[in-house]
């Protein structure tokens, strides 16, 4: 069983977790082409190396955040989205 | 409450015939218990502003002899056995107040309630929950929100068990997959016993 630290619920099987993906910034509405959004919509990064993306606890449904190596899945740390220490 | 609502294991309801067990592994629907959810922005001042203490998140207080489940920062659940009037007072100034006051969560329609009790109970949830549930590690004041037969469930002490709030549909399958893990409950070496 795969363990999945939840920030407002603890250690939990990582069966209770859906995953939503990488933070990423959004685009500028008035800014953007029509090749950026459709880059932006349909394509998947896919790179290697260390990303922080949202996951939600299903039970609860609480979204947060964890910083995952996409090499090794491992997951280095887990923090709530407001935690102002989270990000840096 | 309305006196006409028909839960599922009433006659009419979607889970009619589904035998709720008695004996070692205990298991009682207290869905038609009066409960009341609030969730969203709001919520908790709301609460606040009538004088009720909130609780940390996944602990439980109390309200004027109800339940008081502090489920997220936001979600706040009620819970009243027997007569329910303190409930019903809030009820009703929550629906009175035009101000913030956060959401309805509809936690009297969209949840079952369940009463996991009897001598075998704890064997019973170490087969139907991953969560160390030992009285030393989960104790009356604290919650799991978690799954309990695989279904998205939040789950609390009761008196001599365990109360389970889970999706009202899943209500005979989670009465049924606790009959499939009793047979199993009944020979566990007694040396396990008392740990749990």
């Amino acid at each position: 069983m795969k363990i999945l630290t939840c920030p407002m619920n603890g250690d939990r099987n990582i069966d209770e977790f859906q995953s939503f993906g990488p933070v990423r910034a959004g685009l500028d509405p008035d800014r953007t082409a029509d090749a950026e959004w459709a880059r932006h919509l349909f394509r998947a990064e896919n790179r290697k190396g260390v990303v922080i993306e949202w996951w939600r606890h299903v039970p609860s449904n609480y979204y947060f955040l964890a910083e995952r190596d996409l090499v090794s899945n491992e997951i280095i740390r887990t923090f709530d989205s407001s935690d102002p220490q989270g990000r840096t | 409450m309305e006196a006409t609502a028909t839960y599922p294991f009433m006659a009419g309801g979607a889970a009619e015939g589904t035998t709720l067990q008695a004996g070692a592994v205990a298991l009682a629907d207290l869905t038609a218990c009066p409960r009341f959810g609030l969730k969203g922005g709001g919520s908790a001042a709301w609460l606040k502003s009538r004088g009720i203490s909130l609780p940390d998140i996944n602990r439980i207080g109390a309200y004027r002899g109800m339940r008081l489940l502090r489920l997220g920062n936001e979600d706040i659940l009620l819970l009243a056995e027997g007569g329910g009037e303190a409930l019903a007072g809030l009820r009703e100034a929550w629906v009175r107040d035009s101000g913030a006051k956060g959401y309805s969560s509809w936690r009297e329609e969209g949840w079952a309630w369940l009463r996991l009790s009897g001598l075998r109970a704890p064997q019973a949830m170490q087969r139907l929950c991953a969560l160390d549930l030992r009285a030393d590690k989960f104790g009356v004041e604290d919650i799991a929100q978690t799954r309990v037969a695989q279904v998205e469930a939040v789950l609390v002490r009761a008196p001599a068990g365990f109360d389970v709030l889970f999706d009202v549909t899943a209500s005979a399958y989670f009465a049924r997959a606790v009959a499939a893990v009793t047979p199993y409950c009944q020979d566990l070496p007694t040396e396990t016993e008392g740990n749990i």
